[in-house]
């Protein structure tokens, strides 16, 4: 029983990690939280979900085509809604959490119960010792090592990656050195939107997908990120394993019905005890 | 002059009020409300597709007393709160002479509350929790069976029909569930057995590994489900994949053709004690065939479970009982309370008992060849 719980509990904690990356992203470039994030992954497992059933996408081509369009959406909304709101945190918050309302209602519109999202990774049951999951589960973990490994290639050996370090650290001086600071502003949205929607279709075959189901996600998601140390992005990917992991080893051995306090507890211990999260650091600033 | 002026006006305004309240012109307003949106979706259509097409069948054929009916159906999108806002709207502005709908026991508990207040006749279609209908309630009437009756018709056929010897439960922790399982164990006591193992889940829930994997550590042959759509069907799959082969049964919130639609090989096997089946009486049937052509070709598939008892409230229990007290609530209420008949699905004859509860006898169905079946008790 504890395999089938710690399995279930890591590809979870897998999700919430990805999904985290995109909070920490945005963080790190623009020291403000993108609300919309668990909206953006739910919508994103509804691209993948019309991709899947209509244009008859496999697996993989599905993710890339999913992560493509929606660094597409990302960009576009950075140039056109984003830009404009960032001068102000307080204005930022509130426009992506109208975002996030728009994108649950558009949805909405045309799926307004829960559907099932086709088995784009198969429908074998994979057995290990006593613990029995779907194949699903081993892609999503398999799926997120993958991504992780992808971006710290980005990251550190193209110029594009290095760009968005560099204005993450100090954009003014980013500047002056020859980076175009909004393109890598944009670049960063899109890839936080990105990651979101990749986590959507991971997620997809293994339960049946709703529009409300970014709202807890995006919410766990924030305290992985919090967890773990939102300008950190091993952090993050730690933190939100640790809170999948606890969240199902809780459920299995203490209650499943206050599963959902687990998160939201360590959220508030974190906070009061070490907001810089476990793998994360204070940046001080000098006055 | 001006005096004059006054005169008129007011003159036109008296005349304009008495033109206005014509009874023969005004519509009967009837308020629906049902989920259209979220979890419930599934059930609030079917509940929307029955009250339309009475509604449809008594206007075309001269209406009640003369007059058309007016159907007004609000969404409460499978939210408790949002219930009570719906309801407030459907009483207080759209101010209508009678609400049939309904759904959810979480939502009913809430929304009556407004229409008891207001004094507007409420007939409930989609809730089973057995304290929606007690002596409190003067406004409110139930047409379908409650928790307690399903849920000791389910433990009954589970043990003595089907017998299953270690059953264990897993409830949605709302009204729903919660109100089934303290029925089913309570039957389960009479029937001189304890479950093997009791889980809950919370309804918003899309993963039910750490309850199934404790479930399946009990080695039960029998799994009551006492929850809904989606959450349902999720548990049905994954229990499967987790290699469980208890057999599965349930009460009314299993009673949804989504049921098969989400969990098509997991579902086969389930008995459960569902609303409407249309093997019961030749009219039954012969209705189910006009609904489904009816309301089949559209984007949702047609649901004639969850219809059954919206059209059947409208036309045999509130038609007649509108016919003789028209919009006056106090009269409808007496009229619904001493109300008596028989309606196609149901053997025998009905009536509503002094809590405002229906009396009538279970409908049980297995799921059998991707639908539901009618299940013999014997």
């Amino acid at each position: 029983m504890l395999w089938q719980i710690v399995v279930g509990g890591i590809a979870t904690g897998c999700i919430y990690a990805v999904v985290g990356l995109g909070f920490t992203l945005v963080y790190r470039t623009l020291r403000m939280v993108n609300f919309a994030q668990g909206h953006v992954f739910m919508a994103g497992t509804f691209l993948g979900l019309l991709l899947a059933t209509r244009g008859h996408l496999p697996a993989l081509p599905l993710l890339v085509a999913v992560a493509l369009g929606a660094f597409g959406v990302g960009l576009m909304l950075d140039r056109w809604v984003f830009r404009r709101l960032y001068h102000d945190h307080v204005v930022f918050v509130v426009g992506t959490i109208g975002l996030g309302i728009v994108l649950q209602n558009a949805v909405r519109l045309f799926f307004p119960e829960p559907v099932p999202f086709p088995k784009v990774f198969g429908e074998r049951v994979v057995a290990l010792g006593s613990a029995r999951f779907q194949v699903s589960y081993v892609w999503v973990v398999v799926l997120t090592v993958l991504l992780v490994a992808l971006l710290h290639v980005l990251f550190t050996y193209t110029r594009a990656g290095r760009a968005m370090r560099a204005v993450a650290a100090d954009p003014e001086i980013a500047g002056t050195v020859g980076v175009r600071v909004s393109q890598a502003i944009g670049q960063t949205f899109g890839l936080s939107f990105a990651v979101a929607a990749v986590a959507g279709v991971l997620i997809g075959p293994l339960y049946f997908v709703s529009f409300d189901m970014g709202d807890m996600v995006g919410l766990k998601a924030f305290c992985a990120a919090v967890l773990g140390g939102i300008n950190s992005i091993p952090g993050t990917i730690a933190g939100g394993i640790l809170l999948g992991l606890l969240e199902a080893l809780a459920a299995g051995y203490v209650s499943s019905a206050y599963k959902d306090l687990v998160a939201f507890a360590l959220l508030i211990l974190m906070l009061a005890v070490r907001p810089s999260g476990i793998l994360g650091y204070e940046t001080p600033v000098k006055v | 002059m001006r005096k004059l002026w006054v005169i008129t006006v007011f003159g036109l305004l008296l005349v304009g009020s008495v033109v206005a309240q014509g009874h023969a012109g005004t519509p009967i307003k009837l308020g629906v409300v049902a989920p259209l949106s979220g979890p419930g979706t599934s059930y609030g259509l079917g509940i929307k597709q029955g009250a339309e097409m009475a509604v449809d069948e008594i206007n075309k054929a001269g209406g009640v007393a003369g007059r058309q009916i007016q159907l007004v159906v609000v969404d409460d999108a499978s939210n408790p709160g949002q219930s009570v806002t719906a309801m407030q709207r459907l009483v207080s502005q759209e101010a209508v002479d009678l609400v049939i709908g309904g759904w959810g026991s979480s939502q009913v508990l809430a929304n009556m509350e407004v229409s008891e207040r207001a004094g507007v006749p409420y007939i409930i279609v989609g809730a089973t929790n057995p304290k929606i209908t007690t002596t409190k309630n003067k406004w409110t009437f139930r047409v379908i069976q409650t928790d307690s009756v399903q849920a000791k018709e389910v433990a009954t056929v589970g043990v003595q029909v089907l017998g299953l010897k270690r059953i264990a439960v897993l409830n949605d922790s709302n009204d729903y569930g919660v109100g089934n399982r303290d029925a089913f164990l309570a039957a389960m006591e009479e029937l001189k057995q304890k479950p093997v193992e009791l889980q809950a889940y919370n309804t918003a829930d899309k993963d039910f590994t750490a309850q199934l994997t404790r479930i399946k550590a009990a080695t039960p042959d029998g799994l009551a489900i006492f929850g809904t759509i989606p959450g349902a069907p999720a548990i049905m799959n994954q229990a499967r994949d987790l290699g469980l082969t208890a057999r599965f049964i349930g009460t009314g919130g299993l009673a949804n053709e989504n049921l098969i639609t989400l969990a098509p090989k997991a579902s086969a096997g389930t008995v459960l004690t569902t609303l409407f089946h249309e093997d019961v009486d030749a009219e039954g049937k012969a209705w189910a065939e006009r609904y489904t052509k009816l309301y089949s070709g559209g984007a949702q598939p047609a649901r004639p479970v969850l219809a059954a008892w919206e059209y059947r409230t409208v036309r045999f229990v509130a038609r007649p009982c509108l016919e003789k007290a028209e919009t006056d609530k106090a009269k409808l209420r007496e009229c619904l309370a001493s109300w008596k008949g028989t309606v196609f699905g149901v053997p025998t004859e009905v009536y509503f008992d002094q809590t405002g509860q229906l009396v009538q006898e279970s409908v049980l169905v297995e799921v059998k060849d991707g639908t539901f079946a009618a299940y013999k008790r014997k």
